[in-house]
């Protein structure tokens, strides 16, 4: 299978006045082509930093990471926001939608700038809101306005999604089809899914889990057979 | 996509946007009514002059004849010369006592002249042989006159009925005023007419020479030069006056008030859009602030940062647009009226509004520049940010100790709320100060048009009560014996007091410096015409020496004890000089004072006088206005209640475009409280819920809102005060003139009604404000994550 993410001696810290906070320690790390991959850990284990690493939404203080052969580590801004255009699709915890966007209108905003997005009305339809398009964020439940932000992010047609903690605001019922999107997304499209959470009962569906602690890569497990998200439970 | 955004975040936030787009639309309809009628005036007064001709040189004499005009022709620098009759006539209206004149001008026949022509407005053409003028359409519509009609007229001591053959105007009386003493024109008690040089020698004597003489330069010469060649020529005719095109007083009227009027349209403008700057950026970059996630996430797909910076400079590009619009078509609009009523001052014939784009384009240009520097530097930060860091909430502004916690007295006596109020203050240092200076911007603009509806009333006041208290201002013919033309108005009927004046128009002259003026000699019992010190104390001119008027004084840089020069055509080329008394401040006019009997030395002409003041019964009035109307040894007859009543009438008009601007002060002060408190609001919004939760009253909450503001606004009034003065001393600089000094007299009135002003719109929107609150659920301002 083909490497998409590279990362050797990822290090992160962040001052805050005269303490220096060491968010990423030396992680070294590899994310295949088309494979589910969930990152475990505690709060402040460093795994929305690692994400944001991965994402190009922030730069590394040192070590060095590669999209495909395309060295992000050093990259400016500009590269970055190529990158985040055109390679990856962000869910996040609280859905951060626009909230005077409706949800058309939201998975379209970011329809407007990738190279060959798919189309945001079918998207929508796939997650189950074909009724729903005109509504604002406001008028749509928690469940439906994460898949809103799915579709937003698949919308795009990235290279692989990042996701941090799609379900932590979520009631059980409601995650379990969030998660069903993600895989499918997986499945379907062959894409990477990169899900970080603190809830250990997600890992079951992952090909590959990844733990950490304290700004450390603790340890990889392979998963031979992943569960389907409707047989995982937390 | 982000476009729609953009609008919806607009209409969410409308009120204060609106306030905004006001104040930035209010800046731009000064400034392009105001530069659209000063060019409808600028362009009228070059068409008006350059058709019709404006003489580069003005001189008055006693009497000149033609062949010596001829000979004067020759002089160097000459191009041109031509004489006039220029006679001031009164005009006996049957059944009115005030007293109109009519000033006579002649005027060539065919219109031959070269330098100065009179536009036929409408009638018929003048014939040299019928006593028929040509009369400027303001008089005839000011007292109800029409072509065909007759003017009665006193010419010398007979009555005369003038035909009104038809309508003229003059380029030399586009500001018609009977003398330079005079504040405004008065169509009803002041007209020009012009008659051929026939007429003019029919009605009032063959042998009457030509008195006013007009000239041209010759391209290179400029008037200076001619200046030195004329004077000393003229004295034998009796000089009275010599003076270039710029000093002919309707010319410098309409300069002044076109270059007033340009300097009020460029400065006036500035410091409203940059209140509407101000407050676009503070919005900005709340809304930037409260967004920070929305950009986080925007960054997180891929928009680039100038995309965002570009979403967010949109805010201010369409606020800037649409106040630029709004603004300058209105002030286009408005430039249509304001244009009217200089038509009523000016008498320019084509003087009308025009539709011209041009200052609709700088507007537009102007406004979005404004907005768009205010957005570059309230979204320039939050641009700053890496997605991630925007995708975290901000860093709580810590809460410390503040220096003023160290006045306990003070910080003691606060309750809580006064205490979390006073700390906001400097945690906003930015927003605090821009409020503080919004203020006192407001407060200064209100005082400043108290102010100036005070002034006014102030300056008139005191001339007519103090300085001036006679009833009735004879002006002599010619100058007669002082004490046979005063024991004979003493006889009249009901007369409780005359004073006779001589005065004399002179040259003043201190090393290079010189001023035209006239020296007015006063008797030494004068109680009729008083002048005060710079302590209001009365003074009496010196039996050796001058008293000149602050403004006279500034002009020639005389102190007390400097030397001054004087020349007068009274002289006959002779020179006196006289050391300077005192110096006095006077509102109106440049004076210069001396005592009539040592002034009458200098002059060496016997005991003359040249007016006289009267004070009599009220019933005796009549009486001797009737008898003195008609009589050739009075020039003019003043009356000074008639003066008074002209003048509140133009205060009427004048006033209405003060307290207009006061408005437009209110208006913007509102609009700087008012959004910042939406700003403030919605950034506390969970703190003040919270205190809601807890069991605080909707006051009790927005008392730590307003707090913020009454003690931001004290100070703000406390500095307003001293700001106002410094801007009318600027103002006072900037508009003073020769005819009359703007007094720095502070009364408290004008802060008061400043006062009152500020407070009134710092109350309307606080209760906009307390609106909102009362609306805000407690539970969603609660959730709410920001």
């Amino acid at each position: 299978m083909e490497v998409i993410l590279t990362g050797r001696k990822l290090c992160k810290w962040y001052q805050l006045g005269e303490v220096r906070v060491q968010a990423l320690r030396d992680v070294d790390i590899e994310i295949f082509q088309g494979e589910l991959v969930v990152v475990l850990g505690p709060s402040g284990s460093g795994k929305s930093t690692l994400l944001n690493m991965l994402g190009g939404m922030d730069k590394v203080s040192s070590g060095e990471l590669f999209y495909r052969q395309q060295p992000l580590h050093g990259m400016n801004e500009k590269g970055l926001t190529r990158y985040r255009r055109e390679a990856v699709g962000f869910i996040f915890q609280f859905y951060n939608l626009m909230p005077n966007l409706t949800a058309w209108e939201n998975v379209h905003l970011s329809t407007e700038i990738a190279a060959k997005p798919l189309s945001a009305k079918e998207v929508l339809i796939d997650v189950g809101l074909g009724e729903r398009l005109e509504h604002f964020p406001a008028q749509l439940s928690g469940g439906e306005q994460q898949r809103v932000a799915v579709a937003r992010a698949v919308a795009k047609n990235p290279e692989f999604l990042l996701c941090d903690e799609p379900t932590g605001a979520l009631d059980f019922e409601t995650g379990i089809q969030v998660l069903k999107l993600l895989r499918k997304f997986s499945r379907e499209h062959k894409r990477t899914v990169v899900l970080i959470t603190h809830n250990a009962g997600i890992a079951d569906m992952a090909d590959r889990v990844f733990y950490m602690r304290d700004g450390r890569l603790d340890r990889t497990r392979n998963n031979e057979n992943p569960l389907a998200p409707e047989e995982v439970s937390w | 996509m982000l476009w729609r955004k953009l609008m919806r975040d607009v209409l969410e936030n409308k009120a204060a946007y609106l306030a905004c787009l006001v104040v930035i639309s209010i800046g731009l309809m000064v400034y392009t009514s105001l530069n659209l009628t000063a060019d409808n005036l600028w362009q009228a007064k070059e068409n008006f002059y350059r058709e019709y001709g404006f003489p580069d040189g003005f001189a008055t004499v006693q009497g000149i004849s033609d062949a010596e005009i001829r000979r004067l022709t020759a002089l160097p620098g000459v191009a041109r010369m031509e004489g006039r009759i220029v006679q001031d006539v009164r005009v006996i209206f049957p059944g009115r006592e005030e007293s109109a004149f009519l000033r006579l001008v002649t005027v060539g026949l065919g219109q031959e002249t070269q330098i100065s022509k009179v536009k036929h407005l409408a009638g018929l053409p003048l014939d040299p042989h019928r006593p028929g003028v040509w009369v400027d359409p303001q008089f005839l519509a000011a007292n109800e006159l029409e072509i065909g009609g007759e003017i009665p007229v006193i010419i010398g001591g007979r009555k005369v009925f003038l035909e009104i053959r038809g309508q003229a105007q003059s380029p030399e009386y586009v500001y018609p005023m009977r003398t330079a003493q005079d504040l405004f024109p008065d169509p009803r008690s002041f007209g020009i007419a012009y008659l051929p040089l026939t007429v003019m020698r029919s009605l009032a004597g063959e042998s009457v020479q030509f008195n006013q003489l007009i000239f041209q330069l010759e391209p290179a010469f400029s008037y200076q030069d001619v200046e030195s060649l004329l004077e000393p020529r003229l004295e034998r005719f009796g000089l009275v006056a010599l003076y270039p095109a710029k000093d002919q007083v309707s010319n410098f009227i309409l300069n002044q008030e076109l270059s007033s009027t340009e300097a009020t349209a460029n400065v006036m403008p500035l410091l409203f859009l940059a209140v509407g700057a101000v407050i676009l950026y503070i919005l900005l970059k709340r809304i930037i602030e409260q967004q920070r996630g929305q950009i986080g996430t925007l960054r997180s797909f891929g928009y680039g940062s100038r995309e965002i910076q570009a979403h967010y400079l949109s805010y201010p590009l369409i606020i800037g647009l649409a106040g630029g619009l709004l603004g300058s078509l209105s002030g286009l609009w408005l430039s249509f009226p304001m244009t009217a009523m200089y038509q009523a001052f000016f008498h320019l014939p084509e003087l009308r509004g025009r539709v011209t784009f041009d200052y609709v384009l700088f507007a537009l240009l102007l406004s979005v520049g404004f907005a768009l520097l205010a957005g570059y530097f309230g979204s320039r930060q939050a641009m700053r940010l890496s997605p991630a860091e925007a995708m975290r909430p901000p860093a709580p502004l810590s809460g410390r100790h503040i220096q003023l916690e160290r006045w306990n007295w003070f910080w003691h006596s606060l309750t809580v709320q006064g205490k979390m109020a006073t700390r906001n203050l400097f945690r906003h240092r930015q927003r605090s100060l821009f409020t503080f200076v919004g203020i006192m911007f407001c407060f200064s603009m209100i005082a400043v048009t108290g102010y100036f509806n005070n002034i006014i009333s102030v300056m008139i006041f005191e001339q007519m009560t103090k300085v001036q208290t006679h009833d009735i201002k004879i002006n002599f013919a010619a100058p007669l014996a002082a004490e046979s033309a005063r024991r004979e108005l003493l006889n009249l009927p009901g007369i409780k007091r005359v004073e006779v004046m001589l005065e004399a128009p002179a040259t003043l002259k201190h090393g290079w410096r010189e001023r035209d003026t006239v020296i007015i000699g006063l008797g030494r019992d004068a109680e009729l015409f008083n002048l005060f010190d710079q302590d209001g104390r009365r003074v009496l001119p010196p039996e050796g020496g001058l008293i000149l008027s602050s403004q006279l004084a500034e002009a020639l840089e005389a102190k007390e004890g400097t030397i001054i020069t004087l020349e007068s055509a009274l002289l006959r080329g002779d020179t006196v000089s006289l050391p300077v008394h005192s110096i006095i401040p006077q509102y109106m006019g440049i004076n210069a004072y001396m005592d009539k009997d040592a002034l009458n030395r200098v002059l060496r002409q016997g005991e003359l006088a040249t007016s006289a003041l009267l004070v009599a019964e009220e019933e005796a009035l009549p009486l001797i206005t009737e008898k003195y109307r008609e009589a050739s040894q009075v020039a003019t007859l003043e009356n000074r209640q008639q003066l008074l009543d002209n003048f509140n009438e133009m205060m009427a008009t004048y006033g209405f475009t003060v307290w207009i601007l006061a408005v437009f002060a209110f208006i913007t002060g509102f609009a700087v409280i008012y959004s910042f408190s939406i700003v403030a609001l919605a950034e506390r919004k969970r703190e003040l819920a919270s205190l809601r939760v807890l069991g605080m009253t909707t006051g009790e909450v927005s008392q730590i809102l307003t707090f913020e503001q009454w003690l931001l606004a004290l100070a703000a009034i406390l500095a307003g005060i001293p700001f106002t003065m410094y801007l009318i001393g600027l103002m006072a600089q900037a508009m003073g003139s020769d005819l009359f000094t703007l007094p720095l007299i502070f009364e408290p009135n004008s802060f008061i009604i400043a006062f009152v002003g500020t407070v009134c719109f710092i109350l309307l929107a606080q209760w906009t404000l307390l609106r909102q609150i009362r609306r805000f659920s407690l539970v969603e301002a609660l959730k709410e994550r920001d």
